[in-house]
């Protein structure tokens, strides 16, 4: 039952890739999803634990075409829904 | 994944959220903007750069950077209390014998409060799943060649810890300031994917 | 509590391979390793993951050789493991 996340060991990722003078962050909104993640961890909106628990629930096929933090803001919308602060279609902006 | 991506999809959910969280009081007006002006004053690798520096030229700091890295690291003014608490900074110097790498294979742990963001290569699912298994090889990817005699040791980040690596010193490096030798270490160097 | 390990120790990983979230990585389950140090006391993050309320409870750093884990290599891997993910090594490795 090991999670998608759990790739230690594993065969078949290919080499490792460099990106040179790489920013910080590669789009505004990526710098927004970590500063809304720190602000619903400081108000114990979820904890850490379960943030990852979340972002490692992510179906395979999606966790590996994620970008990084589209993984963030993927498992904090899951969380602000299981956690009953807003609905999966309010979050949506449906 | 390059540019600004203002206009992209995820950028207006992302801008859609926060609104909806500060409509039900869960963020405050002003919140984000602060939080992402702190990040960008956080930390960055020249933290690591000037530790590893005076551990260089103070044998006495060095000892103590290696017994309790969040004790030494104040004596320079930094911290590992960057998150909700302040995390355990555990420092490996590599010698002649061992060299060591880091690596979280589950997730992407790292000491941010210290060295700021990791490197995207690093949150890779490349390097996690290859570097514990085949560090050598990794390694020479990276364009380190290390003797066979140098034995390996990965740190898996997977608990409260943050680490560290202590590069060794250069050869031919003798009386140069220790500004000079800061700005000789690496990113890398600090992961332990390259010798500096 | 006193902590079940100390440096030196040889241990055993669980073998269990929860449904939920959990720190000790597929690689180094089952696994044989010697107690390097101890790194601190930590609630477990399995059950904070699943909002139960947890302790603070030893966590370790536990050295493996590489040929133990993937019975070949000639490093090690240091992870770092709470004491409920380990047991300790009796028997002859």
């Amino acid at each position: 039952m090991s999670r998608i996340n759990d790739v230690g060991g594993m065969v078949g990722f290919p080499p490792i890739v460099e990106e040179p003078d790489e920013p910080r962050f590669h789009a505004d909104w990526e710098a927004h999803v970590v500063a809304l993640n720190g602000a619903l961890l400081r108000r114990g909106v979820y904890n850490l634990d379960e943030f990852r628990d979340a972002i490692e629930r992510i179906p395979p096929g999606e966790y590996l075409a994620a970008s990084y933090y589209e993984k963030w803001f993927r498992a904090i919308t899951t969380l602000l829904a299981e956690k009953g602060v807003a609905r999966p279609e309010e979050l949506a902006g449906d | 994944m390059s540019g600004n991506h203002a206009s992209s999809p995820v950028a207006a959910q992302v801008r859609h959220v926060e609104a909806l969280l500060e409509e039900r009081g869960l963020l405050d007006p002003h919140e984000i903007d602060e939080r992402i002006d702190a990040l960008a004053a956080g930390g960055t690798p020249a933290n690591g750069a000037a530790l590893v520096a005076r551990a260089w030229v103070d044998p006495a700091f060095r000892e103590r950077l290696l017994a309790d890295g969040n004790a030494a690291i104040a004596e320079l003014g930094f911290s590992m209390g960057g998150a909700l608490q302040e995390q355990k900074l555990t420092v490996m110097a590599n010698d002649a014998d061992e060299h060591h790498v880091v690596v979280c294979t589950l997730c992407s742990c790292y000491p941010i409060a210290l060295l700021g963001p990791s490197p995207g290569w690093y949150k890779s699912e490349a390097y996690r799943s290859r570097v514990v298994r085949e560090p050598r090889a990794v390694l020479r990817e990276f364009g380190l060649e290390l003797p066979a005699s140098t034995r390996i040791t990965v740190w898996d980040a997977s608990a409260e810890s943050r680490y560290l690596v202590l590069p060794r010193r250069p050869e031919d490096t003798e009386g140069r300031s220790e500004e000079e030798l800061a700005g000789l270490v690496t990113r890398k160097g600090l992961i332990g994917t390259a010798a500096v | 509590m006193t902590d079940r390990f100390a440096p030196g120790d040889r241990v055993r990983t669980r073998i269990a391979d929860p449904t939920h979230h959990t720190r000790l990585p597929r690689y180094a389950r089952g696994a044989r390793g010697e107690v390097v140090s101890t790194a601190g006391h930590h609630p477990l993050a399995d059950e904070r993951a699943r909002g139960l309320a947890s302790d603070p409870r030893a966590v370790y750093h536990v050295r493996f050789a590489a040929s133990d884990l993937f019975g070949a290599g000639d490093h090690a891997v240091v992870v770092e493991l709470w004491e409920d993910y380990l047991e300790p090594d009796g028997s002859p490795s």
